[in-house]
């Protein structure tokens, strides 16, 4: 096996006298995914991959690559030539010096069976097929990455990801529940399966019922609040901003943008979560920081070349072009997870969502389409289940009107939400809902 | 850099090792991006994606594994890895994975390119690119731009394919996209609107695409849709769609509830299920209605001549005179279905298995002019593009938002209106068409699918048609 930090040295001897400024991320990624569809194994994958990122600047001039190559070196040396091609970054600064340590995380049983691809002893006594119609996957994976940068960076970590979800079906009805973390435990997954199940099954035993297109008062299970709150965290990334993809254009620090019940924070330092990590791909040590503190916003988040052009300071989230972000937390708040559908009264509990899509990303405007059990609720008591509606508002609106959110929380990555986050259910007191016919 | 002769010996090695099927595919894709914010150069982007996928179905169960290492020893591991897999998931099937039989090609094919792009310098592309941003004319007063972007990607994709039942296929196929975005705001009201605008070739596509005709008719639509549109009228009316909003339908509405695996369950937990699972009637929508997927569009971003399975592509009818008809297949979901694979098995890279996918997906045009469609409207609303849509995971109802759309008052054109949402169900669009135009416009796009996400590039179509008596 190709050693990360060995690929890193020799890209990094390769490129010290052809550019004025580099950095290099060697990464082996070893993974195993297995899918379900109808209780039954479909296909199981194995992925082994060698991945060298690349940055460098010459003369203002900013590039990145991505080999993903037998001989990466190899291809290294066309990069000086395409540089001098190009024209200077007004995003460009000089890379700063580099701060952070590593942090690894590493569960060997993780690793071990990704290396090896042999995930038998792992997850065989995951026993999916027992919970019937059953849809999703389970993926374990290990990685190491070592980086080296002209600016003094030479660090690299390990980290383990165990993650997945299942969409459990009970005749036309489903439910969907999901779970990531940086160690095995199948509990994870069982509970997934539980939850998943569980919704699956209330839905099948309650009445159907269309909803009526109108306000509601609606619980958002962590599965839809995830999806929803990571658009906030991407939008609050400067480069949203500079993009003009974001309804925070033109806010600051210190402008309330939502109720005093949220608190959203960006988490590298969560070890919990598979990006951990001490330094971002600046170098720069990595913070956990709120997006969103009691309703208020905090700030942008940065690299070196956003923070400068906005008179701001590095976040420690590079991207070498455009900041990143790495995991997310949301605080909790004060209902007992037994307690919510008391606290939602009448509305409705939307346990999964897709398709998210920006009618007008500068405003916020947004529309979201539930999946599995939406359940109608009437003096605290789920009274009918509907399968599917859409949720429209807009994200600015959408935070104001959050009432509490649960003491309970959940780790969630899936299809629909991309960085990994922990957070509880989320208790809205307004939102549209439109219906959709069974 | 692999050949042919060591992919024969690794299928030839799965097959002594016990497997029913072999496949090995060498997939190779280089890239170049450029990044412009308000007309300058702020960064670009390279990669190489290039290593090898092996399939494998041993004891009826299918196996995937990829590595970038092309040594002997990474090409055993990742061998060894695939048949592991199979053998693995073969203890956890009920229904033992077949690979449909097929007409599989012996072939190799290209996409020629009239500027090649290895060969253009970066620098040439840069300022070409540069040149037709400033010959645009951004002011639209009193709307104000807050910023805008561009992004130019191109990628040439070099595949070579064996598989243990006689496929050999070589394939290199340029494409070049344009992404761009602009960010307007007239007093309170902000809008933006985005746009991709891609085809196979080389650099020529940037010129085929009319860029700058593209971009100012967006700056009037933004432009429109900020100054002068008004609220729309609610209720049931007749609706006009573009070609924009039609092509989106086909790929949303017909395009992936036809894909097989979804019908099958296989996607359930990602992208959803098919109303195609339940839906018996034959007699689908108004028998105006014709619904073609076509890989072999020569010029189209999703065009190709051999599937990632070796299955020679063909034209697909979804929907034939209203009735539904084809699905699309890859080898193991035809083999489920008993019919033979209509070539639908894509792969993005070598880090992605075949699975099911579309190419290029649109409505045949009818025998309609613009003016004749508009002229027999009494009350309705003309919805040109669009800003923001949705459907559900059956692919039932969907949402569209339009951007620039119009009210029709006794057959003419009127004043623009704003935020016209029409959420209606697929049955619904498909009975309630009664007029297509005879144009046929394609949009680009890129398809997302599959776990890990595949993203696919697919071209989009239509003509303009009428729907009678909608809900708005």
């Amino acid at each position: 096996m190709i050693d990360p930090q060995v690929l890193a040295e020799n890209a990094s001897r390769k490129l010290s006298n052809l550019v004025d400024e580099y950095v290099v991320n060697a990464n082996i990624v070893s993974s195993v995914m297995v899918k379900y569809a109808d209780g039954e194994v479909t296909v199981t994958q194995s992925w082994k991959d060698y991945i060298l990122d690349v940055y460098v600047s010459k003369n203002s001039k900013i590039n990145t690559s991505t080999y993903t190559t037998h001989d990466p070196i190899e291809v290294l040396s066309k990069l000086p030539s395409l540089i001098e091609k190009l024209t200077a970054s007004p995003l460009y600064t000089p890379l700063p010096e580099p701060t952070g340590s590593p942090l690894s995380i590493i569960d060997s049983r993780l690793k071990d069976s990704s290396l090896s691809g042999d995930i038998s002893g792992l997850l065989g006594s995951i026993d999916v097929k027992s919970y019937g119609n059953v849809a999703g996957m389970i993926e374990i994976s290990y990685s190491r990455s070592h980086y080296i940068g002209s600016n003094g960076l030479d660090s690299g970590f390990e980290i383990t990801e165990f993650n997945g979800y299942f969409r459990v079906f009970r005749g036309d009805d489903s439910g969907q529940w999901a779970w990531v973390s940086t160690f095995y435990d199948e509990s994870l997954a069982r509970g997934a399966l539980d939850k998943a199940s569980s919704l699956a099954e209330l839905c099948s035993s309650l009445p159907k019922e269309n909803i009526e297109t109108g306000y509601y008062r609606v619980l958002l299970s962590p599965m839809v609040s995830g999806n929803l709150l990571e658009s906030v965290a991407r939008f609050s990334t400067a480069g949203s901003v500079i993009l003009g993809f974001s309804f925070l254009q033109g806010k600051k620090a210190g402008d309330i943008i939502a109720s005093e019940k949220l608190t959203l924070r960006e988490v590298p330092r969560n070890n919990r979560l598979p990006n951990y990590r001490g330094f971002d791909d600046e170098g720069v040590a990595t913070m956990d920081k709120p997006i969103i503190e009691r309703g208020v916003f905090k700030g942008f988040l940065h690299n070196s070349k956003t923070a400068k052009l906005m008179n701001e300071k590095t976040t420690g989230n590079a991207g070498w072009i455009l900041p990143r972000i790495f995991n997310l937390e949301v605080e909790p708040g004060d209902i007992r997870e037994s307690e919510l559908l008391e606290a939602l009264g009448d509305g409705l509990y939307a346990t999964n969502n897709w398709y998210t899509r920006f009618q007008n990303f500068l405003e916020g405007t947004f529309s979201t389409v539930t999946r599995d059990a939406l359940l109608i609720v009437r003096r605290g008591k789920p009274i009918a289940c509907s399968r599917r509606a859409r949720l429209a508002g807009s994200l600015p609106e959408m935070l104001s009107s959050i009432e509490d959110l649960s003491r309970e929380r959940w780790q969630i990555k899936w299809w629909e939400v991309r960085a990994p986050i922990i957070l509880p259910h989320m208790l809205i007191k307004k939102i549209t809902v439109t219906s959709t016919t069974l | 850099m692999i050949d042919f002769i060591e992919l024969e010996r690794i299928v030839g090695e799965a097959i002594r090792s016990g497997a029913e099927y072999a496949e090995v595919r060498y997939h190779r894709v280089d890239g170049l991006s450029l990044f412009f914010l308000n007309g300058v150069l702020f960064g670009a982007y390279q990669p190489l994606v290039s290593g090898v996928a092996i399939r494998v179905v041993y004891s009826g169960g299918l196996g995937f594994s990829s590595t970038s290492d092309l040594t002997s020893e990474g090409l055993r591991d990742a061998l060894s890895r695939a048949i592991a897999s199979a053998r693995s998931s073969s203890f956890m099937v009920k229904n033992k994975v077949v690979m449909g039989a097929a007409s599989l090609g012996y072939a190799k094919y290209s996409v020629l390119e009239r500027k090649l792009l290895v060969d253009m310098p970066v620098e040439d592309k840069i300022n070409s690119l540069v040149e037709k941003l400033k010959s645009i004319d951004f002011k639209r007063d009193p709307m104000r731009i807050s910023s805008y972007t561009l992004s130019y990607n191109e990628n040439i994709e070099y595949k070579m394919l064996v598989t243990s039942d006689g496929a050999v296929i070589e394939s290199r196929v340029p494409r070049v996209s344009l992404f761009y975005n602009i960010s307007a705001s007239s007093g309170e009201r902000r809008a933006n609107r985005w746009n991709m605008l891609a085809a196979s070739g080389g650099f020529e596509v940037v010129d085929k695409v009319k860029l700058e005709e593209e971009i100012n008719d967006d700056l009037n639509s933004l432009y429109t849709s900020l100054v002068k549109a008004q609220s729309p009228p609610r209720g049931r009316m007749d609706v006009v769609l573009g070609p924009e909003i039609v092509g989106l339908a086909m790929h949303e509405s017909v395009g992936h509830p036809s894909e097989a695996d979804r019908v099958l369950g296989r996607e359930a937990a990602q992208a959803g299920l098919s109303y195609r699972r339940e839906y018996r009637e034959p007699q689908f929508g108004s028998e105006l209605v014709t619904v073609i997927d076509d890989p072999t569009i020569p010029g189209s971003y999703g065009f190709y001549l051999y599937d990632d399975e070796g299955v020679p592509a063909r034209r697909r009818f979804l929907i034939n005179k209203g009735r539904l008809e084809e699905l699309l297949h890859n080898r193991e979901t035809a083999a489920v279905f008993n019919v033979e694979s209509n070539a639908s098995a894509r792969a993005t890279d070598y880090r992605s298995e075949p699975i099911v996918r579309m190419a290029n997906t649109y409505m045949a045009p009818g025998d309609y002019t613009f003016e004749e469609l508009i002229e027999d409207v009494r009350e309705g609303v003309y919805i040109r593009k669009y800003m923001e849509w949705n459907i559900d995971d059956y692919r039932w109802n969907a949402r569209y938002v339009g951007l620039e759309a119009y009210i029709i008052k006794d057959g003419r054109l009127g004043d623009p209106v704003r935020d016209v949402v029409l959420e209606i169900t697929t049955k619904e669009f498909f009975s309630n068409i009664d007029a297509i135009g005879r144009d046929l416009e394609f949009s680009a796009g890129t398809c997302g699918k599959g776990e890990p996400s595949q993203p696919m590039p697919v071209w989009m179509g239509g003509p303009h048609i009428r729907l009678r008596g909608v809900r708005l």
